[in-house]
């Protein structure tokens, strides 16, 4: 050991600076504590600058022509400050606001953990009448106070419950993934567009700097406010929606149960999105009532449930186009092939049935009089596989990835997929038949249907399906368009003309299934479907577009348990198809008669 | 048993650290207690648990097995350092964690341990000499891998704990004041360039004056190392006014954090006025208001010592800083009366890592250090320190129950 090693110096030297650090530090707390104690004792009570998020207000929403569909108005909110709020005075507020005593408590205790000192919203939305009684007992109700927010309203005859979607109270789960923009009470969109868009609507908070003294009572603003951050508000969006289509379907479908898609095939913007029966969203710009929640979750017609993005019903007949494109275009069928339909089909020991005895029909009369028979025998013809990748083009089977979330992405029979149920080599091309007229496994969406309609209408070119055309940024200050992923199904003109041709005359001639979608004065082309279902009455279904020339509107409308597709979804869609054409319904009118004579002189 | 524990049981260390650990989770409680409902809390007292046992594990160890695993454990450990670097979790800034268990780990806590020991283990061996240049050279380039790795996190604070447990470490094991001073004066005199003239003449001042006393070293040297330290200060000041200003004004605030009252220096402020507005006696546990109302950014971390002065004033601050002063005497003490060498030296560097912390960790929550993000032992928020300082504690005891072994 040499001896410098620990010796008595080293020793020493190490206690002297250990000593001088800790009288350096009790001198500091001396001085901090006790000779400026009073000092930073006054600045800790007057020191605490609050910081108190501004909401902005959140984005406003306008259809095509742009009226106002989704406006804000002012609503006013009830406050506690937890360390103020006298507990005697619990009886009254309840009183006034018609809550339970438990309930205020409960709001009280969680905001009292989070910060007592920071008011916390007990009731939103309150009435005028409880404004009111609030207003009279001010002087005894110490730490309540009326905060002015904004709520949704919506001033038009639009509903659009499952399009619009609403924004509600953020969740816990939601607050703990999303802490570092959003406080409990805070708004969020759960539902729609509000949902999809809740980034670009709900704007940016902004701060305001208060000065508070330890109590939490509030001085002033700190600094004058210069250190505030002025909140940003929410961006506006565009819709492709048409606001009077959009009434009408619902006006329409309002005691059905169904959906009514409507896309611009042109650009692939949603012209209408109606699913019936739905709830009034002012119920949700505000405070929800608990009772309105069970009975809207307990109601069998299950009104929250979006008809139009995830239902997976069979199609019926408005699927026979994927199989008619198929055979065409694989050159398996010409236009001159025919069948003979006597009224039914034998397959094995089954019968398969048809609606009339249509006698010989080639494929443009069997798309025109929705024949069956022609259709079992060209699928025995064409075959699970070719079938099946025709849908895949148009979409089926898979979510069209629209811009609300809560889509269905239906189903559509393919090898794998037989195989897979039924296992491989135990099924037969008998269980391939119903498929050709939309019946059995296949499942799709009203929107997958108007998607599939506007690509009939576009020969092919179309769009991703849409709702909102365009967000205003109101920082820039530039409309920002929505540029929609184009897309594009190349099959041959003839063919193409031939099944467009047949869904012309399923409207426009005489025999047709679809005559009663037909518009005054405009050439519409569609096909009507009726899909039987084991719960009741057949569902109705039609897809079409107009004008068949250059068509502008394309639309898909389903309503449940009611019959023939002809008879209850084709006048629908008509209906729809004129007020878009023409902005109004003019049927019943003037117009009707001008219109007519246009068609006759072109004819 | 009551000679067993005379014999071998430290119980001013034990005791010690139990208080501290005790005020350490009273203030945790208090800094977190919110909507979360104590889950810090609970998860601080879970740690303290971990570490309990750890510590009367370290005391048990035998004296000859931590020597002679000393190094085989610290090249170990340093493989898990790489491993954050690679896989680690980024936490305010630095990669420094990895996840255990669905527990964060900061390996850089535990290489302290392996580090001292290992430099002891070193600086212990009869064949080793401090005064010898070349194994000098040696233990500094064990001291300098982990610093390298930390650094790469990039953990300023932690690296320079390590420096400051090395240098102590070596002037216990007789290397020359003389040598001391060459390693340490650059950081002053460059620290002080920049804060201004006089602190900076201040500085020069002192280190001449310690040169001149020591009569027995090399004239020429003395001069050419005052002589270096000048031109150091200088460049310091050529280099810093060529910055960009705003470099200028970040190591400004780091320096002093008034220049920025409402960025860096918000901190600081804020636990001033917290200390200070804690008066005498304090305000009384969970009733401080800057603590309560959250005025302080991670308070629970780095500015801990905010709630004992706050809620119970100079009386609890002299408390911590007394039961803090008890632990160090105790290990100087301990390094004294120990037989063996390794055990000594282990002794200081834990003392030294201590000192270090406490220092620059309140010294910061006071205003009189500049804010670098180390955590207070035994009180800070933080399973892998609370452990690793619990641990090092462990260590004190065992150095205390083999101290009449050579």
């Amino acid at each position: 050991m040499n001896d410098e090693f620990g010796s008595q110096e080293r020793r020493r030297v190490l206690k002297i600076i250990i000593a001088v650090g800790f009288i350096l530090l009790v001198g500091r707390l001396f001085q901090l504590q006790y000779i400026y104690g009073d000092l930073y004792g006054k600045e800790a009570e007057q020191n605490s600058i609050r910081n108190v998020p501004k909401v902005p207000i959140r984005g406003y929403m306008y259809d095509r022509k742009g009226t106002l569909l989704v406006d804000n108005r002012p609503s006013y909110t009830v406050m506690v400050t937890p360390i103020d709020f006298n507990a005697e005075n619990l009886p009254l507020l309840s009183s006034i606001l018609g809550m339970q005593q438990s309930d205020i408590v409960a709001k009280i205790k969680q905001a009292q953990r989070y910060n007592p000192f920071i008011p916390t919203r007990i009731k939103r939305d309150i009435s005028f009448a409880e404004l009111s009684m609030l207003e009279e007992h001010r002087d005894k109700l110490y730490g309540v106070e009326i905060q002015m927010e904004a709520k949704r309203y919506y001033p038009t005859a639009v509903r659009g419950s499952h399009m619009l979607g609403y924004a509600r109270e953020i969740s816990d789960a939601m607050l703990e993934k999303n802490k570092e923009y959003y406080q409990p009470g805070d708004l969020v969109g759960s539902a729609g567009l509000e949902a999809k868009y809740e980034e670009q609507l709900r704007g940016v908070k902004g701060w305001e700097f208060i000065s508070q003294n330890a109590k939490g009572q509030i001085i002033g603003t700190f600094d004058n406010g210069k250190h505030d951050i002025p909140p940003q508000d929410g961006f506006d969006l565009q819709l492709a929606i048409d606001a009077d289509v959009q009434a009408l379907a619902e006006s329409l479908l309002s005691d059905k149960r169904g959906a009514v898609v409507a896309i611009d095939p042109r650009n692939g913007g949603i012209i209408a999105m109606v699913s019936k029966p739905d709830y009034d969203l002012s119920h949700f710009s505000g405070v929800t009532p608990p009772d309105v929640w069970r009975a809207l979750n307990a109601d069998e017609s299950k009104p929250l449930f979006n008809r139009a993005t995830l239902t997976r019903y069979p199609p019926g007949s408005t699927f026979k186009m994927i199989l008619a494109l198929t055979a065409l275009e694989k050159g398996i069928i010409d236009e001159h092939w025919t069948v003979t339909c006597h009224g039914g089909f034998r397959y094995g020991n089954k019968m398969f049935k048809c609606e009339h005895v249509h006698g010989a029909v080639n494929v443009v009369d069997a798309i025109h009089r929705s024949c069956n028979i022609f259709f079992y025998q060209l699928m025995l013809k064409v075959g699970l596989d070719e079938w099946s990748a025709m849908g895949q083009q148009f979409g089926f089977g898979k979510p069209t990835k629209i811009d609300i979330m809560e889509e269905n992405a239906g189903l559509l029979p393919t090898r794998e997929y037989y195989d897979r149920v039924h296992g491989k080599g135990k099924w037969t091309p008998g269980y391939l038949i119903s498929l050709a007229i939309g019946q059995g496994e296949v499942g799709v969406s009203p929107l997958q249907m108007a998607n599939y309609a506007a690509i009939l209408a576009n020969k092919g070119k179309h769009y991703q399906p849409h709702i909102v055309n365009a967000v205003y940024d109101k920082r820039t200050k530039k409309l920002e368009k929505i540029v929609a992923e184009q897309h594009s199904l190349s099959l041959s003109d003839h063919t193409w003309d031939l099944v467009r041709e047949g869904m012309r005359r399923a409207v426009m001639a005489p025999g047709g299934t679809g005559t009663a979608a037909r518009i005054p004065g405009i050439e519409v082309a569609g096909k009507t479907g009726t899909a039987q279902n084991p719960h009741g009455k057949d569902h109705s279904w039609f897809i079409g577009f107009a004008p068949f020339d250059e068509p502008k509107i394309a639309i898909c409308v389903l309503i449940e348990n009611v019959g023939y597709g002809g008879s209850f979804a084709a006048p629908v869609a008509g209906l729809c198809m004129e007020q878009y054409l023409y902005g109004e319904i003019i049927r019943y009118g003037a117009k009707k008669k001008n219109a007519d004579d246009a068609i006759a002189a072109k004819e | 048993m009551n000679t067993f524990f005379n014999e071998y049981f430290d119980r001013v260390t034990f005791f010690t650290v139990l208080g501290l650990v005790g005020i350490g989770l009273l203030s945790v409680y208090s800094a977190t207690f919110d909507a979360y409902e104590g889950r810090d809390f609970y998860r601080q007292l879970l740690w303290a648990g971990i570490g309990f046992t750890l510590m009367m594990t370290m005391m048990l160890l035998p004296l000859r097995w931590m020597q002679r695993s000393a190094l085989p454990l610290f090249f170990a450990s340093l493989s898990l350092l790489i491993l954050v670097l690679l896989v680690g979790k980024r936490v305010y800034g630095s990669q420094s964690w990895l996840g255990v268990a669905g527990l964060g780990i900061q390996p850089s806590e535990f290489v302290k341990i392996t580090t001292m020991l290992a430099v002891a283990s070193y600086l212990s061996r009869s064949d080793v000499k401090a005064t010898d240049l070349k194994d000098l050279t040696k233990a500094s380039i064990l001291v300098a891998l982990p610093i390298i790795l930390i650094m790469l996190q990039p953990d300023f604070g932690t690296s320079l704990t390590f420096l400051a447990m090395f240098i102590p470490v070596l002037y216990w094991a007789g290397a020359s004041k003389f040598l001391i001073i060459i390693i340490i004066a650059p950081a002053f005199v460059a620290a002080a360039s920049i804060m201004g003239t006089t602190p900076f003449l201040i500085v020069l001042l002192l280190l001449g004056g310690a040169l001149w006393t020591m009569r027995n070293e090399n004239r020429f040297v003395a001069a050419l190392v005052f002589g270096a330290n000048v031109v150091i200060g200088f460049l310091v000041q050529i280099i810093y006014d060529k910055l960009p200003l705003y470099q200028q004004k970040r190591i400004a605030t780091f320096l002093d954090p008034n220049n920025d009252p409402l960025g860096a220096g918000y901190n600081v402020i804020q636990a001033k006025v917290a200390i200070g507005s804690g008066g005498m006696f304090g305000k009384g546990f969970m009733r401080g208001t800057q603590t309560q109302l959250s005025f302080i950014p991670k308070q629970w971390t780095d500015f801990i010592f905010c709630v004992p002065a706050e809620e119970f004033g100079f009386v609890g601050g002299v408390v911590v800083l007394g039961l803090f002063a008890i632990l160090l005497y105790r290990g100087i003490h301990l390094a004294s009366i120990a037989k063996n060498k390794f055990s000594s030296l282990v002794a200081i560097a834990i003392v030294s890592l201590f000192a270090f912390h406490i220092f620059v960790n309140i010294g910061m929550s006071v205003g009189l250090m500049p804010v670098i993000g180390i955590p207070l032992p035994f009180l800070s928020y933080g399973g892998s320190s609370l452990v690793s300082y619990m641990m090092m504690a462990g260590l004190l005891m065992n150095v205390y129950a083999n101290r009449k072994e050579y």
